[in-house]
């Protein structure tokens, strides 16, 4: 035990490493922008009519101020860091004063709700079925969605979600393609509007899982089609174990320990936002956070929704490197 | 096995069930609790909006201003609308007579309507129009504080519906602030405001409205707004013109152009902002009910904004003005329109938009001056005017759109404007060697023997008409020997024209109101006293960097003149004859947009036969369009 927890102790100082190097990445990505958010702004604000140069000027100095643009990179940068460490990722400039962290807080449950939903489902479903084609290789149904599987597979996602929305939105219109929820509809736990986002959610749902589940499904048959192989299934089988012990002991469980790691990248993956679901269907979410924030120069955006995917890709990582030795015992942690 | 297959597929199909069935089919992108037949749905161009709670539009760059607030619910003093206006361009709003100046400028006074309301039945009066002013010079980090700042010595408000505006120097266009053309300085009402310890951090939600229409409800995820219809609609300064048609109004996100295309043809999106070329003319042929601002080819509406290829003057190879016009003359804009909108363009050879009053003030009181136009190379002079572009490319489209195309030479100029420069590469050598450059093979050499380099920028697909328009230019100058390339700036453009870091770009310099003869929106900032030094950041719109004494003449002769002076036209004249001359920008052809009109539940668009407004979504003046509309039987 104090082994492991030696091993802890260093993964999680590995973890804070990691999140500070990407976090200072990003800052320095981001800053050297050659997008300035005060020209956007004032590009904004000025569309209205004729300003006069001299106020242009004026409103420059102004935004400048307003934005914290002024002083050193020093100042800046010690400033952020003061702010971070206080969960708090300043004010939006494209949004103006919207604080970055209420925008997060808006877009993450519907990033974290569709792609956690659609990662699982795809995860569950595409190594349920991949384990099933493996073991019973000869059955046709199996054999079939296998091919499906590898078919779509190599299709670009944003082809099988506009034919999804093309089908399901204009030849046969019974899906929504737009939006999170229905218009109209007050955001609430109230069942118009869970029915409403669900029914907004599966279009986008479905073509992430029709995308997702090929690659489990074809992993999963590959590692169960190597382990049926293996000396002691062989071994089980003529001891005449039965089949159902020998698919969930014997093979899944030793087919998921690298399924389980990809899950976890996975799901640590869903910070990042799925910004063409989110552009084609219209879906709020962080995906579209991110490009939004890039396009108007809005540092404290980018750096919002980036420090959190930094930060859910690594926790990620950490808790499956903390939790395998636990479920599998093949795992040891050196003493 | 077998059970386990079984349970999974009935899994699936009982999940397809009830997802596709547990609601209507009609009920998809539209309000649920909203009889649809009295909903206008617009779109909103701004897209998603991030911080949609916020209506506080006197705050810099906050909320959205095209989710239907500055056009259902706020109202300033004037509006000049881009057409021809419902009782003529100019409408006094909230005024209820033009500004008042004193003899040098210095003084602006306005009357107000009586009998206006805010929509929590408090008047509106002066004192409104006082604090507007007041609380944003006061707070210098709001939206139009500079301008006010700038301009304002002082505002008294001496009686209920009397405002006076001391200036601190002459304008002969402070009015302008208060003048909707596509937004303006709205008024706020100062009996909420005066509650508001930060008007910069105060979000105005709920909007207390001045106009007819008033917030109903609204997406925290800023998809979409719905506004409702004041029961008190008579008390607002559109009342003069009749009950609005809609009682509902939601501007949405219907998200990408093939989306927007969908959205109509399913009757779910009434007003589509603005689409591309091939999305106008899909709804064209698929959908009966869709209609245009053109009743045919080229259907979008030519706003005020004159897209050209605009030069950096500063720039050492393209401060010679010979240099410009043989750039100009490589160009076939037969070609250029047909990339950038599929021929649905109206182009201008001379630099004013060819929309508005425009054409009768500028283009066919001056196209006998164009014609005359003489191009001296010194080897031999040339008229570069082609009368009849505009021709051929109608008989270049006919023979794939048809009967679309109009015959009529009238109904071709008003669609596809008058003529434009022929392209003459003889004429463009002579002009560059002139320049001292030197032609080795099929490359253009400057005078210090270097290839001739121009990098083109544009938009990339943030603007895709225009960066077609771009490319093509650029392909057409490289076949005439300029090394040109295409510079793809993506959203870097506005930085990049601000800081003057291109050789030229595809965008606009020139903004008018379109229904008023008037060039100083855009020509005032020309003026040489307003030019940046090179890689210093300039203010808007003098993009190509240029001055010349003469225009700076034009200007101050325009700032001492009335707004409506004839005079101001004889100057715009002189206007078109100098830049024209000096061609510190090729002027192309109007920013048209598509903007497509579903006639399915409502009827009374405006259109080119009744332009009686601008039906682009997210102008101000589109409300004019709400009290036109009615319910389609």
């Amino acid at each position: 035990m104090p082994a492991y927890f030696n091993f802890a102790i260093k993964r999680l100082w590995q973890f804070v490493l990691v999140v500070f190097i990407g976090i200072n990445i990003a800052y320095v990505i981001t800053h050297v922008t050659p997008i300035d958010p005060v020209e956007q702004s004032i590009s904004a604000v000025t569309s209205f009519g004729n300003t006069s140069p001299e106020a242009i000027a004026d409103m420059r100095r102004s935004l400048q101020e307003l934005y914290g643009l002024k002083g050193d990179w020093i100042e800046q940068y010690i400033s952020f860091w003061r702010r971070i460490l206080q969960a708090d990722f300043g004010p939006s400039l494209s949004a103006f004063p919207a604080p970055v962290t209420s925008l997060i807080a808006r877009a993450l449950p519907w990033t974290f709700g569709l792609l956690a939903f659609t990662t699982l489902v795809s995860w569950s479903v595409g190594n349920l079925l991949g384990a099933l084609a493996g073991y019973y290789r000869n059955n046709r149904s199996l054999k079939f969605f296998g091919v499906l599987a590898m078919a779509l597979h190599p299709v670009p996602y944003y082809i099988v979600a506009l034919s999804l929305m093309i089908v399901f939105g204009f030849i046969w219109p019974v899906l929504p393609i737009t939006g999170g929820s229905a218009m109209d509809v007050q955001q609430g736990w109230n069942w118009q509007f869970v029915a409403s986002v669900f029914h907004h959610s599966v279009l986008p749902a479905l073509s992430l899982i029709m995308i997702g589940i090929g690659s489990w499904f074809l992993g999963m048959r590959s590692l169960v089609s190597n382990i049926i192989t293996e000396d002691y299934v062989v071994y089980a089988e003529i001891g005449g174990v039965a089949q159902s012990r020998m698919m969930g002991s014997y093979i899944i469980r030793n087919a998921l320990a690298p399924q389980v790691t990809g899950l976890a990248m996975s799901l640590g993956g869903i910070f990042n936002g799925a910004v063409i679901t989110e552009k084609i269907f219209g879906y709020p979410g962080l995906g579209t956070l991110l490009v939004d924030g890039v396009y108007a120069g809005d540092y404290g955006l980018v750096l919002g929704v980036t420090s959190i995917a930094i930060i859910g890709v690594s926790l990620s990582v950490l808790v499956i490197d903390l939790i395998y030795p636990l479920i599998d015992p093949r795992v040891q942690v050196a003493s | 096995m077998r059970r386990l297959y079984t349970a999974f597929l009935a899994t699936v199909m009982a999940l397809s069930l009830v997802t596709l069935f547990s609601k209507n089919v009609e009920a998809q992108g539209i309000p649920q609790n909203i009889p649809r037949k009295e909903l206008l749905i617009l779109e909103n161009p701004e897209g998603t909006i991030k911080n949609a709670g916020w209506f506080n539009i006197w705050a810099i760059n906050a909320g959205s201003q095209s989710n239907g607030l500055q056009q259902a619910a706020l109202d300033t003093l004037w509006y000049i609308d881009p057409e021809k206006g419902i009782d003529g361009a100019w409408d006094n709003s909230l005024a209820a007579d033009k500004p008042i100046y004193n003899a040098d400028f210095t003084e602006m006074r306005v009357k107000l309507r009586k009998g206006i309301f805010w929509s929590d039945g408090v008047e509106f009066t002066s004192a409104d129009v006082k604090a507007t002013v007041d609380i944003q010079i006061k707070n210098p980090n709001m939206r139009f504080s500079a301008v006010l700042r700038n301009n304002v010595a002082s505002v008294d408000a001496p009686d209920a519906e009397t405002v006076i505006f001391k200036l601190h120097k002459p304008n002969s266009r402070f009015h302008t602030n208060f003048t909707v053309r596509w937004g303006a300085i709205w008024i706020l009402p100062k009996h909420v405001f005066d509650k508001v310890e930060d008007p910069t951090k105060f979000d105005f939600n709920k909007p207390v409205s001045l106009s007819a229409y008033t917030l109903h409800s609204f997406d925290p995820d800023g998809k979409w707004y719905i506004w409702q219809l004041r029961e008190d609609w008579q008390r607002t300064s559109l009342g003069r013109y009749g009950k609005p048609g809609p009682k509902y109004l939601a501007y949405v996100d219907p998200g990408p152009p093939e989306k927007r295309v969908i959205a109509q043809l399913n009757h779910e999106l009434d007003v589509i902002h603005d689409i591309a070329p091939e999305g106008m003319f899909t709804l064209a042929k698929q959908s009966k009910s869709t209609k245009a601002w053109f009743k045919g080819f080229p259907y979008g509406h030519p706003d005020p904004t004159l897209a050209g290829v605009i030069f950096n003057t500063q720039n050492e190879h393209l401060k010679n003005r010979d240099v410009r016009w043989a750039l100009a003359l490589m160009i076939d804009i037969r070609a250029v329109t047909m990339a950038a909108y599929r021929g649905a363009a109206t182009i201008s050879a001379i630099p004013v938009p060819p929309t508005g009053i425009h054409p009768d003030a500028y283009h066919k009181p001056l196209e006998a001056w164009v014609k005359d136009f003489e191009i001296d190379t010194g080897k031999s002079k040339h008229k570069p005017y082609d009368p009849n572009v505009s021709k051929q490319i109608a008989d270049m489209l006919r023979p794939s759109m048809g009967d679309q195309i109009p015959k009529d030479d009238k109904e071709i100029k008003d669609s596809f404007g008058l003529g434009w420069w022929k392209t003459n590469l003889e004429a463009a050598t002579e002009l560059l060697e002139r320049a001292g450059y030197r032609k080795q093979a099929n490359q253009w050499m400057t005078p210090d023997g270097k290839p001739f380099t121009v990098r083109l920028m544009v938009e990339g697909d943030l603007r895709p008409v225009m960066t077609r328009a771009g490319t093509m230019i650029v392909q057409q100058w490289k076949q005439a020997g300029i090394d040109a390339r295409v510079d793809v700036a993506q959203g870097t453009l506005l930085t990049r024209r601000s800081a003057g870091d291109f050789d030229a770009f595809i965008g606009w310099s020139v903004e008018t109101w379109g229904g008023h003869q008037d060039l100083s929106y855009f020509m005032d900032s020309w003026h040489s006293a307003f030019l940046a030094e090179p890689g210093k950041p300039q203010p808007l719109r003098n993009w190509q960097r240029w001055s010349h004494p003469e225009l700076d003449g034009i200007i101050e002769k325009i700032r001492k003149i009335g707004f409506d002076d004839p005079k101001g036209i004889e100057l715009g004249h002189d206007y078109v004859k100098l830049v024209t001359r000096e061609m510190p920008f090729i002027p192309l052809m109007a920013y048209n947009v598509f903007t497509a009109m579903d006639h399915t539940y409502w009827t009374g668009f405006p259109t080119s036969d009744n332009p009686y407004a601008n039906p682009v979504t997210n102008w101000g003046n589109s409300r004019y369009m709400f009290v036109k509309l009615k319910p389609a039987n």
